[in-house]
């Protein structure tokens, strides 16, 4: 059975990974042996200097699912290479870096470092946190985008991703300026905006006022999205949103993803990926795939 | 390998005052990792509703895995309807536990707010063969909320009880029973669990008598486990996760 998946020059070895900032720095899930099996890993965004992140509550349960504004809480890139790295490094699974840069030069400037410490598979930009106050995220903004992403191309050594906003108005221009800027492959989706309120305080739920919305309660939307995606794009598709079953992962490969990432799945049911890995196997030797290819962008239209 | 996640049965599950339960696992070789002050986060339903896992203190960690939990919402509201036999998720024993105290320490005080008094009687066993004071300031809201403290007693825990409408033992808030602790920064040790206006009062106490202490703190959780980053919440030394970094944290670092 061929599970592997390429993006650019990387191959990973089957089509389940985990979304960025559900998976650590934590490295209780690393001693975990079950982490060997993934297909990649994706810890958490880093930014060029240490950000402390959003004022609490960061987070809040939702009607099947949850928001969160947790404010790319991270040590910052050189702590990140120095101390987080080394040991991600000796996990034997390919490893993707999650990147966020609050302008041009500060992306430049992380790529450069990452260029330096060596070790990675490929770089994913992370166009789309919502929750940073800024008022326009890359990736709202198609030429912004196809700035950014051709710069970052440009001197990264690695394969670049770029991770997709769902708060936009049309999702495939977004993902065809990454792929016209030379992006090996796009991510999508990232939360949707949402807010909650606490009507006896009258205050909002979340320190942030507003924060992102993920889990389960999000799948259509983000199926909806990598299913306009995929059909616009040659490049590869890694889908997340909502991802808690290998069911759920197999309609976003059928809808045309090369990859699937558990994501706040992991929150409630840190098995979820693995979970995911064997349905897919179960199902692929079930209906006698044996090649992921196979199943890649089968779905049947009436 | 150390193995986090488990499928574990309920042996008992019912209430031990009018307003609180006991839930009784058995939880296999969890029971002895766990540590006073660790939690279990348990996932009350195979569906989406509620999303979150819940997290609860260890009462105690015997024969079986123990927790004590009140009915405050959704959650631990399918909880208490859970029957002997039924099986659930758990995470866990997680997170940073409570110290043991320091040799020249001769009066442990247990201060409990509620439901904060979970953790103690985990604590109060493994204090057992300590021949230190050991106190237990209890504060609740009424009588629905006191239980049989027979086992803290058999531990060498004298407890001492207050609720805010007098229905049992000093009328106020815990702080009230202040007056029962010796002012030794050398050999008095707090230990505090509760809301997070009483662990503020102890907090000050704490500093004005310049006494060494630690409080177990309460945040919503997604997934226990310092990865997510969601239940941080700020300390002298910038956002910390009550998971993982936590729930116990020095009684002078948390800002309340």
């Amino acid at each position: 059975m061929n599970l592997t998946v390429k993006i650019g020059s990387a191959v990973f070895p089957n089509p389940v990974t985990v979304a960025s900032g559900t998976f650590g720095h934590a490295k209780k899930y690393y001693d975990l042996q079950e982490v060997q099996q993934l297909g990649a890993l994706i810890p958490k965004t880093v930014t060029l200097l240490p950000q402390e992140g959003n004022p609490p509550p960061r987070i809040a349960e939702t009607a099947a699912g949850m928001l969160n504004a947790i404010g790319i809480e991270n040590p910052g890139v050189d702590v990140f290479i120095e101390k987080d790295l080394p040991a991600l490094k000796k996990i034997p699974v390919p490893l993707i870096v999650s990147v966020l840069g609050h302008s041009e030069e500060q992306f430049l400037k992380i790529t450069e470092k990452l260029n330096a410490a060596g070790g990675i598979s490929a770089l994913e930009l992370n166009l789309s946190c919502p929750n940073l106050q800024k008022k326009n995220l890359v990736a709202q903004d198609a030429g912004a985008t196809s700035s950014l992403v051709q710069k970052v191309k440009k001197i990264s050594r690695y394969p670049v991703i770029a991770k997709l906003s769902p708060n936009v108005t049309d999702i495939t221009v977004i993902a065809v300026a990454a792929q016209d800027a030379g992006a090996d492959g796009v991510s999508l989706i990232n939360t949707l905006t949402g807010m909650l309120i606490n009507t006896r305080t009258r205050r909002p739920v979340l320190g942030n006022v507003t924060g992102g919305l993920s889990g389960p309660a999000i799948k259509p939307v983000a199926l909806n999205m990598v299913y306009q995606a995929a059909k616009k794009v040659k490049i590869p598709v890694i889908a997340m949103g909502g991802i808690m079953t290998a069911d759920d992962a197999l309609q976003f490969i059928m809808a045309g993803a090369s990859m699937t990432a558990v994501g706040t799945g992991n929150f409630v049911n840190p098995r979820a990926p693995l979970d995911v890995l064997q349905g897919i196997k179960a199902y692929m030797k079930k209906h006698k795939i044996n090649d992921i290819v196979q199943l890649r962008g089968s779905l049947i239209l009436p | 390998m150390h193995k986090i996640q488990r499928t574990v049965t309920v042996v008992s599950n019912s209430k031990v005052c009018p307003q609180y339960y006991r839930l009784s696992l058995d939880a296999g070789s969890a029971v002895n990792e766990a540590r006073p002050g660790q939690f279990i986060h348990i996932r009350v339903t195979d569906g989406v509703e509620p999303f979150f896992r819940r997290p609860f203190s260890v009462f105690r960690a015997a024969k079986t895995m123990d927790i004590l939990y009140d009915v405050v919402g959704k959650g631990t509201e399918i909880l208490s309807s859970r029957k002997r036999g039924d099986r659930l998720d758990v995470l866990g024993p997680l997170g940073t536990p409570f110290c043991e105290p320091a040799p020249a320490v001769r009066q442990v005080v247990m201060i409990a707010g509620g439901i904060g008094v979970a953790p103690f009687l985990i604590f109060s066993d493994f204090l057992k063969k300590k021949r230190v004071e050991k106190i237990l300031l209890y504060g609740a809201r009424a009588q629905a909320q006191v239980f049989d403290f027979k086992a803290f007693r058999k531990n060498g825990v004298e407890v001492f009880a207050s609720t805010e409408d007098g229905s049992v033992g000093v009328k106020g808030r815990v702080t009230r029973l202040f007056g029962k602790i010796r002012q030794d920064p050398q050999t008095t040790m707090l230990y505090a669990c509760g809301p997070k206006p009483m662990l503020a009062a102890v907090q000050d106490f704490a500093k004005g008598h310049r006494l060494p202490g630690q409080v177990s703190c309460e945040e919503v959780m997604a997934c226990g486990l310092g990865a997510c980053l969601g239940c941080s919440i700020p300390t002298v030394s910038g956002y910390k996760t009550v998971c993982h970094d936590g729930p116990v944290f020095d009684v002078h670092e948390p800002c309340f």
